[in-house]
Order: C-alpha cells, then structure tokens, then sequence
C-alpha cells in the first residue's frame, strides 16, 4: 500500500468513525438554563413495569422514542406536586412548535401506589393536562426504578388503618430520552417558560 | 348603653379585634378525588406586640393545620406547625413550598371561584375571621 493509499484509508476510516458516533452520541451537548444535562453520562434504565392510569403496562420500552419528562409524587400532597404539574402543564402549553410537543411526553409517577389507584391517578393527571399520563406500582416495583433515579420517596407516620399519612420524595423532574436513559434533571422549583426553552433546545439540537 | 356593648360582644367574634392584616388568601383547587388543599396568603402584623395563631377552623373542612416544608436527605417533607407567632410589623408569606395551610377532608369538593370562610385564634383567646377564594 502506498502512502496516498495510506492516506485515504485513515481518512474514510476518519469520517466513518466521526459519522457513526454522530449516530451513537445522541446526546449531543446542549447547555441548559434551568436543567441539568447529563451529556455523555446518561444511562441506561433498568427494566420495570408499572401501570398507568388506563390500567396498562408502562415499561422502559414505553418510553422509547420520546423525550420524557417524569415526575415523581403523589396526589395527596397539596402543594408541591400541584405546583411542578402546573408548571409542566405551563411548559406544554408555552411551546409553539407541534414537533416539539409531539417529541415530549409527561409522566407523573405515584410513590403511594396504595391510595393512588388508576381511577385516583387517572382523574387527578387529567386535571392538570388531559395528555398527561399517571403510573404507579408496587414499592417493590417501585423501587428500582426510582433508586435508579436517585429519586427518594420515603412513606412517613403511616398508622395502621389511618388514611392520612405523608409521603416525603424528591421533587426534580427526571428527564428520560428517546433511547430509554437517563439524560438529565431539572431541579426544584421549576421554571415553565425556562423549561419550555430548554426542552425546545434538546429536542431540535438532538 | 347596654345596647351597644350587646353590638359590641355580638360583633366581637369577627373583625372588631383583628389583629392581623391578611391578604391575597387563597386555596389552591384540585380535583375531588384529593380531600387535602392548601391554603396561602401574606400575613402582616401591625399591632405593637407579637400575636400568635395556636388554631384553625372551618366549616367548609374536617380539619385546618397550618403546616412548613423543609428539606431533609433529599427529600421534600411535610411538619406541622403547632403555633406561628408573627412579631410586631412582621410579614410572614405562605406560599407553594414554604408555610401552607393544610385543608382537609372538604365538606364538599371545591371549585375555583368559592370563597370559603376560615377562623383564626390567638393565643389571647380571640378571634378573626377571614374569606379565603378557590383558585385554579
Ligand atoms: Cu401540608
């Protein structure tokens, strides 16, 4: 092989390589005002199964193609969980673009499956965005989920019997892209017309 | 004058003694399936001593708490508070994610635009009462 030989293979094989991780790294940089963004760092999430308000199966591979925002709560909690719904709900209503809607999906996820049933979940989403989509499970189930998340939710003052307990739990919205992984956070409280930019920004730039 | 200290213990219970400036009080909606609100408002006192609230109540709710979020490992947790004590000139907010009133259980499910009556007491024993409106 001659050196102009040599030359042309480096670099096909050059531009190959660039193609393909421009493919692979679907999570190019993108700077945030009011998220963090993982880059690089998203991982994958593991399995699980909840179920949603229509009483069907919510899985990792549901949430393939989308960029998904997911916040975990509950319905019995009077101020907090309102308040990120409304602010995402803001944050759908604020973005123009219908390519960026349709790219985005919203999920509030219950950490007090015993009280929030589908019917629960299903007319409290509903409230705040008909789109919105509610899941829950089993702690159990729950669990690795959220603990994949570093997403704590902890049952508090729970009395045998007594319907009135609390449910502490982090209160960022997790940020889950089209290829099921953990791409980034958005800390409380949250901003909608920030978020609503940012979200913009992901989803053209990536 | 009998007549009128009779106006006077009759209209006692209500604002005569209000002790507080309270405004933009409101209770944030939800849908009927939650029996809990919150509740928050701006609370100022312009008497020259302190004032405490010790209780709540309303007819329109089971039970009123006043309650405060902190943050503890990680996590967003809910205390009650048993007594607020505004100093005098004092501003104390109740707002999403600080101080709220807790509303629960509601007589019946409430709807945006509703004003619902809730009763202070101080610890000197008196009262003020006060509309609180339903928002969205
Ligand atoms: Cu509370």
């Amino acid at each position: 092989m001659n050196k102009s030989s040599i030359v042309i293979v480096a670099a096909l094989a050059l531009a190959v390589g660039f193609a393909l991780s421009w493919f692979v790294a679907s999570n190019k940089p993108v700077a945030l005002e009011s998220g963090t963004w993982f880059g690089d760092q998203a991982r994958a999430l593991p399995e699980f199964e909840l179920l949603d308000h229509n009483k069907q199966p919510l899985t990792r591979a549901s949430l393939e193609g989308k960029w998904n925002l997911i916040f975990f709560g509950y319905t019995h909690c009077p101020d907090i969980c309102p308040a990120s719904l409304q602010t995402l709900s803001e944050m759908m209503g604020s973005i123009e673009d219908p390519d960026v809607t349709g790219a985005l999906r919203v999920y509030f996820v219950s950490v007090d499956p015993e009280r929030d049933r589908p019917e629960v979940l299903s007319e409290y989403v509903r409230y705040f965005d008909p789109a919105f989509i509610g899941a829950t499970a089993e702690m159990d189930r729950l669990k690795p989920l959220t603990r994949s998340l570093g997403i704590a939710h902890q049952i508090r003052n729970r009395v045998e019997g007594n319907p009135v307990y609390d449910v502490d739990h982090s209160s960022a919205i997790v940020l889950v892209n089209p290829q099921a992984e953990f791409a980034g956070l958005f800390g409380a409280p949250q901003d909608a017309m920030a978020m609503a930019r940012d979200m913009t920004r992901i989803v053209e730039y990536n | 004058m009998r007549r009128c200290f009779l106006l006077l213990l009759f209209l006692a219970p209500v604002s005569a003694f209000a002790e507080l400036d309270i405004s933009d009080a409101w209770i944030k909606n939800l849908p009927a399936a939650v029996p809990v609100r919150a509740g928050y408002m701006t609370i100022h006192n312009p008497q020259s001593h302190a004032v405490s609230i010790v209780a709540l109540r309303s007819e329109s709710f089971a039970s009123v708490e006043l309650h405060r979020r902190l943050m503890q490992d990680g996590m967003m947790r809910m205390e009650a508070v048993p007594d607020l004590t505004v100093n005098p000139g004092e501003t104390v907010q109740l707002a999403p994610g600080g101080l709220h009133l807790m509303l629960m259980q509601p007589v019946e499910p409430t709807r945006p635009g509703e004003l619902h009556r809730i009763v202070i007491e101080f610890d000197d024993g008196s009262q003020q009462g006060l509309e609180m409106t339903v928002r969205k």
